[in-house]
């Protein structure tokens, strides 16, 4: 039986493992893999107190600091297959075991938002691609097709700019939402075609991705272009689907969550990070939402008061 | 044998090989977005073009996934 299970191993919930181990909570901390979304990020530049990191030494030197407390668990490379009530708290089945907790912080954070139009999943990895960072590298010299002009849409333009020969970007709005520093380096390079009002629809191909067709929302006319790669960055969707019969979502689908304390609406589980209605997506933000939510579920224990109640941390 | 085709950029790629030299299996590395050979043999090999893409001796696992590397590499 454990206090407390942390699900996710972004920077939320390293920073709650860390605080809950210095807490003397018997914690298990379950992650598929360490780093989180912003592990594939080329530099951060405003992680207080580096001026640069990548996202991989992010995740390197949050792992480190995380396996340095010896009173914490790990249960790396498992996904958290459900999560369900019981007596004493909840059971957390994850990689195929079961186990016990009084309390639960979720904090899986969110991935890459879809499309959700035809050929997308058939697609995907055949030409369809979310992480620009990794496989811009496989547009060498061919033509790839951008779907979102936000910052992340730019982010893939500026990855595509050195291999690709042509890059067009699709805009649902009728504006680009990008930093206008993005969207003039993706201009001067002269081989980026920008599109606004473009509702993309399917996705066609062979083996592989050879079209995508979108509507031209100002003339409501279907139009399609020939492209080897289509790169979605479209925003975030939060990874919720675990506990969304157990605790109240948003119609985003992310977790709501009491802002001073970080309780979901569901005793016992509490959240922190992407995952939940936290109105700024950012590292440092996250962090400092997990420790919170570590303080309030010590405190919690604490209220509970005397050990032969059970309710105690357990020893 | 295990092979890995890389890009130099991909964040995964470099989990994987760190991975691999943590549990000390050697491993080859191909990086698709210089060899051309190499491009075409992810294709054929995982049917698909992201990266990475690991090969153990001919069990072909897309992505940096920890649990069918541990399958693949304990058979």
């Amino acid at each position: 039986m454990y206090d407390l299970i942390i699900i996710g191993g972004g920077p939320a919930g390293v920073a709650a493992g860390i605080y809950a181990a210095r807490k003397k909570l018997k914690t298990l901390l379950v992650a598929e893999s360490f780093g989180g979304q912003s592990v594939v990020a080329a530099e951060i530049n405003n992680f207080i107190g580096f001026k640069s990191i990548s996202g991989i030494e992010l995740k390197n030197v949050l792992e480190e600091h995380l396996r340095a407390q010896e009173d914490i668990e790990i249960k790396e490379g498992a996904r958290v297959e459900k999560i369900k009530k019981s007596d004493a708290g909840f059971l957390v089945s994850a990689g195929g075991e079961q186990f016990e907790t009084k309390t639960v912080l979720v904090a899986l954070g969110s991935s890459y938002r879809k499309l959700g139009i035809s050929g997308e999943k058939q697609f995907g990895g055949k030409g369809v691609f979310y992480c620009s960072t990794c496989d811009a590298p496989l547009m060498k010299n061919k033509t790839a097709v951008v779907v979102g002009g936000g910052n992340s849409g730019f982010y893939a333009v500026l990855d595509l700019l050195p291999h690709a020969s042509k890059i067009y970007v699709l805009e649902y709005g009728d504006a680009f939402r990008a930093d206008q520093i993005y969207i003039n380096k993706a201009k001067k390079s002269g081989k980026v075609e920008f599109i606004t009002m473009a509702a993309a629809k399917e996705i066609t191909g062979e083996d592989f991705v050879s079209t995508i067709k979108y509507e031209d929302r100002a003339s409501g006319e279907t139009k399609e272009l020939k492209t080897d790669g289509i790169f979605v960055a479209i925003g975030y969707a939060p990874n919720s689907g675990i506990v969304k019969d157990l605790v109240k979502l948003n119609q985003n689908s992310q977790i709501i969550i009491d802002h001073q304390t970080q309780k979901t609406s569901c005793d016992g589980i509490w959240a922190a990070g992407d995952v939940t209605d936290v109105l700024y997506g950012q590292i440092n933000i996250a962090i400092g939402d997990a420790i919170k939510a570590v303080l309030n579920i010590n405190d919690y224990f604490s209220a509970l008061g005397g050990s032969a109640s059970g309710g105690k941390k357990s020893q | 044998m295990v092979k890995i085709y890389s890009t130099q950029t991909c964040p995964y790629c470099v989990m994987a090989k760190d991975y691999f030299k943590k549990l000390g299996v050697e491993y080859q590395d191909f990086d698709v977005s210089t060899n051309e050979k190499a491009r075409e043999e992810l294709i054929q090999k995982s049917h698909q073009m992201g990266v990475p893409v690991v090969d153990i001796d001919g069990i072909i696992i897309v992505g940096f996934n920890r649990p069918e590397i541990d399958k693949a590499l304990k058979r």
